[in-house]
């Protein structure tokens, strides 16, 4: 990092993202329970708020869940990851209102350990509706709870961004629990078909789009062919043509994406990694003369894979050469912090750039 | 029985938070400044917000701050393995 942290680091884009992010869900909140009131004039307002935080936390879950392969599939859906963490804790706090009025309204009352209660408690019968779901939404709750305590970048910065992913990954397990949580509760409550389709064409959709955007990733993650491979290790990645000013292309050699971007009379390759998030730098431009990360605007020098200071971030650099009219890099990355080397012999441009 | 044995661990979470809680108070504010630099001058709204996953990961704490390790540990990536 290199700069002292803050409670949130707010900026214009953040502001504008949580005003719509909280516009939304209060607005959510006000007509479900308006609409929900007149529909339904015998429900009582603790029913109506029960139902209307369960259903706006679990409808932002699947805003959340597609927001990662809608920016795969179509960078338009940028703007929406940029301050995800934000809708996560949002996500997170509508959560915890609907488990603490059921808890409140089913569990505390009885003679049982109310918080044993939320574990053991199911309506007899037969096996389905004797399941506890609560203990579904319970423990996708506590994974919830981990995530949004451990959202703010110091976490980043004390679990590495590899391992603080694998945490928040979790998400998926928070999910499927919550698909328990729903469908038991529905199927012990059963009224109206309605509910249960919509939790299949969610769950269709999470499924949906995570298959596609995979689909999609699989062509970039093809080793390099051996023909593709020069006898002094370097990678023919692409024409120079292919890429467009101040933009990358992106090949995995030596184990990972490596961008090459193309700015002024020169190419010059970085790991494809973000030390921040682990964002796809190949998928970002270079902006005032530094790599821009597409996902939280993380810079590095396209030389020398350093952040500007105050920053510390480094990432590996590779050297790259430039034959006729084919783009090479090397196989093997430079030590953090040194430079990497461009070669140009094409016959446009005899120099050679150190 | 099944009760008894939720009754239980539930009990075990709770002291293990608690625990977690009470070290959390002194370290976001003592301790955190010690094991990562851009933590020493952060305010206390950051301190607060750090607050319950340190009361849930405090073990991880415990052993960085006695072992007196002074920055986080460094990212490693396919790259930085080869490049090293």
């Amino acid at each position: 990092m290199g700069h002292t942290y803050r409670t949130v680091t707010w900026n214009r884009q953040k502001r504008i993202y949580d005003l719509v992010l909280w516009s939304g869900i209060v607005g959510y909140l006000i007509v479900f329970m308006v609409v929900g009131g007149l529909t339904f004039p015998n429900v009582t307002i603790e029913t109506l708020l029960l139902r209307s935080t369960s259903t706006c936390a679990f409808l932002l879950l699947h805003i959340i869940l597609s927001i990662g392969p809608l920016t795969r599939l179509d960078t338009r859906f940028l703007p929406l990851l940029y301050n995800r963490r934000h809708m996560g804790v949002s996500m997170f706090g509508v959560a915890l209102v609907h488990a603490t009025l059921a808890f409140i309204q089913f569990h505390a009352l009885g003679d049982l350990n109310p918080f044993v209660s939320v574990f053991v408690s199911g309506t007899a019968g037969d096996i389905l509706s004797s399941i506890p779901f609560q203990a579904f939404g319970a423990l996708a709750l506590l994974i919830l709870f981990l995530m949004a305590a451990t959202s703010h970048d110091f976490w980043l910065s004390q679990f590495s961004a590899p391992t603080w992913k694998r945490l928040h990954m979790l998400v998926y397990g928070a999910y499927l629990l919550l698909v328990g949580h729903v469908a038991f509760g529905y199927v012990q409550d059963a009224t109206s078909p309605v509910p249960g389709v919509l939790l299949g064409i969610g769950a269709m959709w999470i499924v949906g789009i995570h298959l596609a955007a995979g689909f999609r990733e699989l062509k970039y993650d093809r080793p390099v062919a051996p023909e593709d491979v020069s006898a002094d290790g370097y990678v023919r990645v692409c024409s120079v043509d292919d890429i467009e000013e101040n933009e990358a292309v992106t090949a995995t050699i030596s184990g990972e994406r490596v961008a090459v971007f193309k700015h002024g009379n020169r190419f010059s390759a970085v790991s494809n990694v973000c030390q921040h998030q682990n964002g796809p730098l190949g998928e970002g431009r270079i902006i005032d003369g530094y790599i821009t990360c597409p996902w939280h605007g993380y810079q590095y020098c396209p030389l020398t894979g350093k952040s500007p200071e105050p920053f510390t971030e480094r990432i590996p650099t590779f050297d790259v050469r430039v034959e006729g009219n084919s783009v090479f890099v090397s196989d093997h990355p430079n030590q953090l912090g040194e430079e990497g080397q461009f070669e140009s012999s094409s016959s446009d441009d005899s120099s050679s750039i150190p | 029985m099944v009760e008894t044995i939720i009754g239980w661990l539930l009990a075990a979470w709770g002291i293990y938070l608690f625990c977690g809680f009470v070290f959390g108070v002194l370290f976001v504010w003592k301790g955190v400044g010690n094991i990562d630099p851009d933590a020493r001058n952060a305010s206390i709204g950051f301190r607060l917000i750090i607050l319950p996953g340190v009361a849930v990961f405090w073990p991880i704490f415990i052993r960085r701050w006695r072992s007196q390790v002074s920055t986080p540990p460094s990212e490693k990536t396919a790259h930085k393995w080869s490049a090293s």
